[in-house]
């Protein structure tokens, strides 16, 4: 049992190291934003597309021009015209669609890496459009079991190190009561 | 080990947060939180409050606990201020009925899975002030820290121990691979 742990918990650590390593570095860039300040490069283009056409089929004729790759979202109306996001993580573009004239502005902004780290970190659901997406999803879902798995495996292989036992049980105490002594007051001071 | 031991807690509040985000509404779908208490407190704001002012002053009279400051500052139909305040707990929209002398409070709770996702972000930079909140946010932003290291180390121990584990290797480059081909097809 102790050597099917030993392969469990490294399996988890080496199959999700990359994964985990994006969530600890974007989730100290989160922490500390002042130190990873995000920054975009700007672009602007524009498209003459068939007039009458809805957002849908505004943003679908732009993705297959190539000019814009991601999801449709935040259709609103205004003045006469078409307005919405196409976002992938990394990059959006702000997009004007004209019907009358059938004329596209584009705005995209391409974001920096510690931007797209953070966007990455809160990417969640299976619904997305942009299929990459829905796939870092899958991975954040793996990781988030993979974290529950690698820490009751870790938990067995302390308990397996009897010399250990004693602080790690000092260790577990404290980690346990500290935090959820504080997050159990939080929750009855609220409303 | 000690690091995990230690911030296993924090681990578990990541784990649920991170499954319990599969199942959150996509943006612009989510719809307005239910209202899940409503009261009203007699008050009259002393004169001379500018609106940021009074609504500091409002959030201390409701007696809400845990949440953030003011936002959302706007007047509804009857030209009374109205804003909201953030917390773990979930939202809540106050009201100054300023003829009536009343402060109305509707209490947005959230469910403990949501309560658990709002805290996971918790850190010494932000957060409510109450000591609960404080003391989470100490605890989260450390485990954060010893996350990070765990990863490094936990590659550094295999490679110091077991470094002629051929499915070991396997696996680490078939995932670097993955990844490196999923950000290219994303970027």
């Amino acid at each position: 049992m102790f050597r099917l742990m030993r392969n469990v918990h490294l399996a988890l650590g080496v199959g999700f190291f990359f994964v985990a390593l994006l969530f600890a570095f974007s989730s100290i860039v989160l922490i500390y934003r002042p130190w990873f300040p995000s920054s975009s490069e700007r672009s602007h283009a524009t498209a003459q597309l068939e007039r009458g056409l809805d957002a849908r089929a505004a943003a679908l004729a732009l993705m297959r021009s190539g000019m814009a790759e991601g999801e449709l979202r935040n259709i609103r109306e205004s003045e006469g015209k078409l307005r919405f996001l196409i976002w992938r993580p990394g990059t959006q573009a702000d997009t004007v669609y004209a019907p009358e004239t059938g004329e596209a502005t584009l705005d995209t902004r391409r974001y920096n890496f510690y931007e797209t780290l953070v966007q990455l970190h809160v990417n969640h659901g299976f619904f997305h459009d942009f299929m990459p997406a829905n796939l870092w999803a899958l991975l954040s879902l793996g990781v988030s079991v993979g974290l529950l798995l690698l820490g009751a495996s870790g938990i067995y292989l302390w308990y397996r190190h009897p010399k250990e036992r004693r602080i790690g049980t000092a260790l577990i105490a404290l980690g346990f009561a500290v935090p959820a002594v504080a997050l159990f007051a939080t929750r009855l001071s609220g409303g | 080990m000690y690091a995990g031991l230690l911030t296993f807690t924090a681990f578990v509040v990541w784990g649920v947060t991170g499954i319990h985000a599969v199942f959150l509404p996509a943006p612009g779908t989510e719809g307005e939180p239910a209202t899940t208490a409503v009261r009203e407190i007699p008050w009259r704001a002393p004169g001379n409050l500018d609106d940021k002012t009074l609504s500091v002053a409002a959030v201390e009279v409701s007696g809400l606990r845990a949440v953030g400051r003011p936002v959302l500052h706007r007047r509804d139909a009857g030209q009374n201020l109205t804003f909201a305040v953030f917390g773990p707990n979930g939202r809540s929209d106050l009201t100054y009925l300023e003829s009536a002398g009343k402060l109305r409070v509707e209490i947005k709770g959230n469910s403990f899975a949501d309560f658990l996702s709002v805290s996971h972000a918790g850190s010494t930079r932000r957060g409510p002030p109450e000591w609960g909140a404080r003391v989470w946010g100490v605890y989260n932003e450390f485990a954060n820290w010893a996350f990070l290291l765990m990863t490094l180390s936990g590659i550094y121990l295999w490679l110091a121990t077991r470094p002629k584990i051929v499915w070991a290797w396997a696996t680490f480059g078939l995932t670097a691979i993955l990844i490196a081909a999923l950000w290219w097809g994303t970027r």
